[in-house]
């Protein structure tokens, strides 16, 4: 490989510093706020560094958060919708994920576009219609109604990636198993899809993200404070102005994106892959 | 097969060819028509009246000689006003029209009996442009047909129609005369189409000086041809040694001339005094005239008119649609093949775009000067596109087809799938449809709910209700069916209000720009020994993993108008602090954008970070050691070693984010809680309309039809998207082995 020469090697990292600060900027001023006490609604001085540098608003917020509910109620409610979301879209978008990977039949390719479009439609497209259905079904506010909503949002997606997962499998390992007698179905669960697993649990990651940080398409549904998310919650406070202070605004969202990004981090790689849609 | 082979016979193409041109050519006359009943009168339509009319009595009085001595608004040449006079002729005399100055209001009592002949004749030639136009490519035709400016100024008494027929058909009689010479015999130039287009060359300049940049155009391809040292094109030396070689366009030229003169009765007199008169007038128009003066438009006043004027905001009630900046958008992808296929109209775009661009007046009718190349352009863009689609097409076609047995043995496991994903994707799409075809709002929400909607949709379907007009919809509690005339008004309100073009724009800047930096952080981390490399990754992934809701707050923690961080350092340090120019970014849409573009392209780079660092890691770094060994510059560098090599893992990833970018939801969602007061994607635009609780966007809130139909047409959009995407990757390429 090439030596920098020692110029070069200052402007690149000066370049890298740029970019750098680019990025950090948004970053720093959410935790400037989060961990300032002195705030009490929204900010009102500058300040480089919280003015009051305290944990109490992280504190607050793993308590109550949102109006008298608890923050345990909420994450409750996150991960219940969330949860619930990624298994009904991979488990349900399974078998279909098998069928395009496995099999050539009569419309395949026409179906195999179909579920592309439907992957990169926007989530309103599918949020107006299962509205107006929930609602005639008598269900729209409670909360598997976002289960609902949330899986049919991530489930073509789900269906794409887990086929391109189902067909990375080697053919030869079903082959054999088959040979010796098994049937389709026992392949399928014995061979096929414990290889498959790991890509499909990214899929299934990327499915439990759409309902853990989607808040407006949630409150077209829900009304009732006891089945609001996290997220939610988030869009609620600050649609309420500055009845409450901006570093627990902060703090509520540094405490959901920590987790996520930190997965990101681990697994950058193979989500990048799973959302290029296996273009790559 | 043999039904096939009288489709690819040539007589059947051609006859095929003349169809589409005379229905498309019918299409722009009935457009045409509409206007000129419906269009207000204009500025400069009295004045040009007021021309026809003193010509019309000339020749009443049967006194041609009167010719030489009249020209009202001496500046323009007389052609079209003599065209004008002549329309006017079989209806009834009227009083003449008084004089007024140039920068009048528009005169809103003209006779309706002669304004409307004046104005068809107009039609009548825009008309026949499109025709013309569709005979070179109908794609192109059509889009003539129905941009929304040419219709416009076409129909309008102003001197616009003629030229702009008579420039076109300059332009392809001189395309018909090159293809001749290169066919034929050397000399081929100067049989009869060169003629023809010296003579409508000469009409063209009679009508509207302007117009005569398309002889620019045809001069100067002229010129690359003739020229040995141009690659790529025939020598046209070998039609005679040294001068010799130019008599061709210089009798070219000369006819064109004469014409001009013989054409211009005004000028007979006095050629030259009277030729200088209207020219310099010209020149002092553009720097003094109070109208241009007050007008204050920038030089590049041109593009904004191609690319995010829409004429519709003009005359909400004439146009049932504008697609105009959506043609030029279009054209800026087909500039490559308008270039190979037609270089003529390649040049009269760049040498009419570039007068426009120096020249101080800037009227927008000014622009029809070039929307020929420009919808020709986009023709051809759009016609690749089928013809890509086509081969697609084809292709999927002529893969080895799948047994009986096959579709068997996949049942059992496409069934239980199919159920489901007919329950959570398909149906609900269905229902949407059939939403968009209807009334639906909060008003007949229980009667929708109850079954209106199935009740209307399939009813309408089946002939069994008669369709309400739009106008008399969304007034009653029941749900009406009103079919797919529906879309034409969200069409209308989406292009004249620039929403799509906003969309489409906002697609191509947030994913260029990401791309731009995604790419330069790429390159910057490539080389191993870059200090602290890991790190500045890590640092550069974090936006791409903050979901995009946070992201879009925690940014507007800075820039919010009152209480961001920049905002309070400008309050506290005063108006000179950096990046002041962000304060106050909601008070207008420019800073908006930019504003919004800042922040999609903080969440979007690090993925085309990762998307070129993965191309790159397949690059040897050693090809980067020959090329600068062989003495290849950075940029070239780049240009044919390094995007060639990234070219195709990058591209399928602009297309997702492009995708992403186009139905941004969260980020503009937010942004409306900051302070953002236009700016929106359709998607958005069609949440708010359709949240019975929301009243953003003025309009009442629960459309749930008209959010449906919304989301119909960006679902045909993102078709096109798909398709694209399908072509550039090898995403849905089949399995190898099933």
């Amino acid at each position: 490989m090439r030596k920098i020469p020692l110029l070069q090697q200052i402007a690149r990292q000066f370049a890298l510093a740029l970019i750098g600060l680019y990025v950090i900027i948004p970053i720093w001023s959410i935790l400037r706020l989060a961990f300032d006490a002195s705030l009490m609604g929204r900010p009102t001085e500058f300040h480089l560094f919280p003015k009051q540098f305290s944990i109490l608003p992280l504190l607050k917020i793993l308590d109550r958060p949102y109006q008298s509910v608890n923050f345990l109620t909420l994450f409750t409610n996150s991960m219940t919708v969330s949860i619930g979301a990624a298994l009904a879209a991979t488990i349900l978008g399974a078998s279909l994920a098998y069928a395009f990977a496995r099999f050539r039949f009569h419309g395949r390719s026409a179906g195999l576009f179909t579920i592309l479009l439907t992957a990169v439609l926007p989530p309103v497209a599918f949020s107006t219609p299962l509205y107006i259905l929930l609602s005639a079904l008598g269900i729209r506010t409670q909360l598997i109604a976002l289960v609902i909503v949330y899986a049919a949002f991530a489930m073509p997606f789900c269906i794409w990636n887990m086929r391109a997962a189902f067909q990375s499998v080697p053919r030869e390992l079903e082959e054999a198993a088959m040979l010796d007698g098994a049937g389709h179905f026992f392949t399928f669960t014995n061979i096929t899809l414990p290889i498959a697993l790991p890509s499909i649990a990214v899929a299934a990651l990327i499915a439990f993200l759409v309902g853990y940080s989607e808040f407006t398409i949630g409150w077209l549904f829900v009304e009732r404070a006891d089945t609001v998310t996290l997220a939610m919650s988030i869009y609620a406070i600050l649609m309420s102005g500055s009845a409450q202070p901006w570093s627990q605004i902060g703090s509520l969202m540094i405490v959901m994106s920590v987790p996520v990004v930190v997965v990101f981090i681990l697994f950058q790689r193979t989500i990048f892959e799973r959302m290029i849609f296996g273009a790559s | 097969m043999k039904t096939l082979a009288i489709l690819s016979h040539p007589r059947f193409k051609l006859a095929l060819r003349l169809l589409a041109a005379i229905l498309i050519g019918l299409l722009a006359w009935n457009m045409r028509q509409n206007a000129v009943q419906k269009l207000p009168p204009d500025y400069d339509e009295d004045d040009y009246l007021r021309a026809a009319q003193q010509y019309a009595d000339v020749f009443r009085s049967g006194n041609l000689a009167g010719l030489t001595q009249v020209n009202y608004r001496q500046e323009h040449p007389p052609l079209s006003k003599i065209a004008y006079g002549l329309a006017i002729l079989p209806a009834p005399q009227e009083a003449l029209i008084p004089d007024r100055p140039t920068s009048a209001s528009p005169d809103s009592g003209l006779p309706r009996d002669i304004l409307t002949p004046a104005r068809s004749l107009g039609a009548n030639f825009g008309a026949l442009t499109a025709f013309l136009l569709a005979l070179v490519n109908p794609f192109g035709g059509l889009l003539l047909a129905i941009h929304a400016l040419t219709i416009k100024y076409t129909s309008q008494v102003m001197l616009e129609s003629l030229p702009a027929l008579t420039s076109l058909l300059a332009v392809m009689a001189y395309t018909r005369a090159r293809k001749g010479a290169a066919t034929s015999s050397p000399r081929g130039m100067l049989r009869p189409y060169i003629f023809i287009s010296a003579i409508f060359l000469g009409l063209t300049a009679a009508s509207k000086y302007l117009y005569a940049v398309a002889g620019i155009a045809i001069l100067v391809d002229w010129l690359l041809v003739s020229s040995p040292k141009f690659p790529g094109f025939r020598n046209l030396g070998e039609a005679g040694k040294g001068l010799r070689r130019y008599n061709p366009i210089l009798i070219w030229g000369l006819l064109a001339l004469a014409i001009f003169f013989l054409a211009d009765p005004y000028l007979w007199p006095d050629p030259l005094g009277r030729l200088k008169e209207s020219i310099f007038y010209h020149a002092g128009y553009s720097t003094t005239a109070a109208e241009v003066q007050n007008a204050n438009y920038p030089s590049y006043q041109p593009l904004i008119w191609l690319f995010l004027f829409s004429v519709g905001a003009w005359h909400p009630m004439v146009f049932s649609f504008v697609l105009d900046s959506l043609i030029s958008l279009v054209a800026c992808f087909g500039l490559a093949q308008l270039w190979r296929k037609h270089r003529v109209y390649a040049l009269w775009l760049i040498v009419g775009l570039g007068f426009l661009l120096v020249w101080p007046t800037k009227w927008p009718q000014y622009i029809v000067t070039i929307i020929v190349p420009v919808t020709l352009a986009a023709g051809e863009a759009v016609t690749a596109f089928a013809h890509s689609l086509l081969e697609t097409w084809k292709s999927s076609r002529a893969e080895e087809k799948p047994s009986a047995r096959d579709t068997r043995r996949a049942l059992p496991w496409l069934i239980p799938g199919l159920v489901i994903f007919a329950v959570f994707t398909l149906f609900p799409l269905f229902y949407q449809f059939a939403m968009s075809l209807t009334d639906f709002s909060t008003l007949s929400i229980l009667d929708g709910m109850k079954g209106g909607i199935w009740r209307e949709f399939w009813g309408g379907i089946f002939g069994q209700i008669i369709p309400t007009m739009p106008g008399n919809a969304y007034q009653s509690r029941e749900v009406n069916y009103i079919g797919t005339v529906t879309y034409l008004p969200i069409l209308d309100d989406i292009t004249t209000y620039g929403i799509l073009g906003f969309n489409i724009l906002w697609t191509l800047f947030s994913v260029g720009l990401q791309t731009a930096l995604g790419l330069a952080a790429a390159l910057l981390l490539w080389n191993p020994r870059t200090a602290l490399r890991k790190g500045w990754q890590t640092l550069f992934i974090l936006p791409w993993a903050i979901p995009e809701t946070i992201g879009a707050i925690i940014w507007f923690t800075v820039l919010a108008p009152d209480s961001g961080w920049l905002a309070l350092a400008a309050a506290q340090f005063g108006h000179n602090i950096p990046f002041a120019f962000l304060l106050n970014w909601h008070e207008n849409t420019g800073s908006t954008f930019l504003v919004l573009l800042i922040i999609s392209l903080w969440y979007g780079f690090p993925f085309m970070m990762l998307a070129a660092s993965a191309g790159l890691k397949l690059v040897p770094i050693e090809v980067f050691d020959a090329a600068q060994i062989d003495g290849a510059s950075a940029w070239q560098t780049f240009r044919h070693v390094t995007w060639p090599l990234l070219r195709p893992l990058l591209l399928p990833a602009i297309i997702v984010r492009g995708i992403f970018a186009f139905n941004q939801f969260y980020l503009f969602q937010v942004s409306f809680m900051f302070g953002n007061r236009g700016l929106s994607t359709l998607a958005t635009l069609s949440y708010n309309i359709f949240n019975p609780n929301s009243g953003n966007f003025g309009s009442p809130p629960g459309q749930f039809a008209i959010s449906a139909g919304l989301n119909i047409i960006t679902m045909l959009i993102l078709f096109v998207f798909v398709v694209i995407f399908n072509q550039q990757s090898n995403a849905s390429k089949g399995v190898d082995y099933a």
